[in-house]
């Protein structure tokens, strides 16, 4: 993504007030996430949305620094970067979105969770969750896991794309909105 | 058996597992970088308690704000856990919860859905 992507994201979505694009580590993670409950704070938005924000921002930023880790050590283009944006535009939606480099083999496994995703209703969701978290499949890899359903039960809704760089790489780029004035459901 | 005490960090919860009293509580934020490896001695002290170290009831305290899909995953290892001592222990867990977090609400309540044997208390504060 060059600058001027960045430009059009933030005419399309209004005020951008956390963005980062770089290497990622726990200690950035913890400290953007502190940065955030101050915006929360400062916006007067409910603790239970609140936690929703926190928790989506949490679980793309550590998707995206544990991904590298499950690469060979000796593969240099899969480094824990990313680019992640917290948004918010004049109707009060939130939007936290972001963008790294995944393999062809990940976008396979990374795809049919979120296609899954999108074709259920929130009860549906919710019980696929559960019912994920008791098998303990998926849990324990890297490969997102539960994470993409505790995403998508905790924002309104999800957009994706895979964009492909060369045959065996694509830029994997994930938006979630959140409405601060919608009753939680 | 000994008392285990871990301190709070920005992304992991103060958590004190006391022998004597036979209270456990987790309190705070969670989102480890590692979550198995960081709630190991957890798991490890639990099986120790309930491998004839438990008191008469034990007591969970879980006051959890936010947390991670993996520490999600993590307290269901650990009510799973529980779950299988409850027979022959007597076993109170109390989710407690700010009144204005409906997220860590809904959470506790999935928890009382999924393990019905067990005693969860949700309570607001």
């Amino acid at each position: 993504m060059n600058i001027s992507e960045i430009q059009h994201l933030v005419e399309r979505d209004g005020i951008i007030f956390l963005s980062y694009g770089g290497f990622l580590s726990q200690a950035i993670i913890s400290a953007m996430t502190e940065a955030l409950e101050k915006e929360a704070d400062a916006n007067d938005i409910g603790m239970g949305i609140s936690s929703n924000m926190f928790t989506i921002f949490i679980e793309l930023s550590q998707n995206m620094m544990n991904y590298s880790k499950s690469k060979d050590p000796n593969c240099h283009e899969i480094t824990p970067e990313g680019l992640i944006l917290v948004s918010k535009d004049a109707e009060d939606n939130y939007y936290i979105q972001s963008q790294n480099i995944v393999e062809l083999k990940d976008k396979d496994k990374i795809e049919p969770k979120l296609e899954e995703i999108q074709s259920l209703d929130n009860d549906g969701l919710k019980k696929r969750y559960r019912e994920l978290r008791r098998s303990g499949q998926n849990t324990h890899g890297q490969g997102g896991g539960i994470g993409f359903y505790e995403i998508a039960k905790r924002c309104d809704s999800i957009e994706y794309k895979f964009s492909e760089i060369t045959k065996n790489k694509y830029y994997f780029h994930i938006k979630t909105k959140i409405n601060i004035n919608k009753k939680e459901k | 058996m000994t008392n285990l005490n871990i301190e709070e960090t920005k992304y992991t919860p103060k958590i004190n597992l006391d022998f004597e009293k036979g209270i456990v509580s987790i309190a705070g934020k969670s989102y480890p970088e590692n979550t198995f490896e960081f709630y190991e001695p957890v798991m490890k002290w639990l099986e120790e308690y309930f491998d004839g170290n438990a008191q008469e009831t034990t007591t969970i305290n879980f006051e959890i704000i936010y947390f991670n899909s993996s520490s999600s995953k993590l307290f269901f290892d650990l009510f799973d856990l529980l779950e299988e001592n409850n027979e022959k222990n007597t076993i109170i867990i109390n989710w407690i919860y700010d009144e204005e977090n409906e997220s860590a609400l809904e959470a506790g309540e999935d928890f009382q859905e999924d393990f019905e044997t067990l005693t969860i208390n949700l309570i607001s504060k």
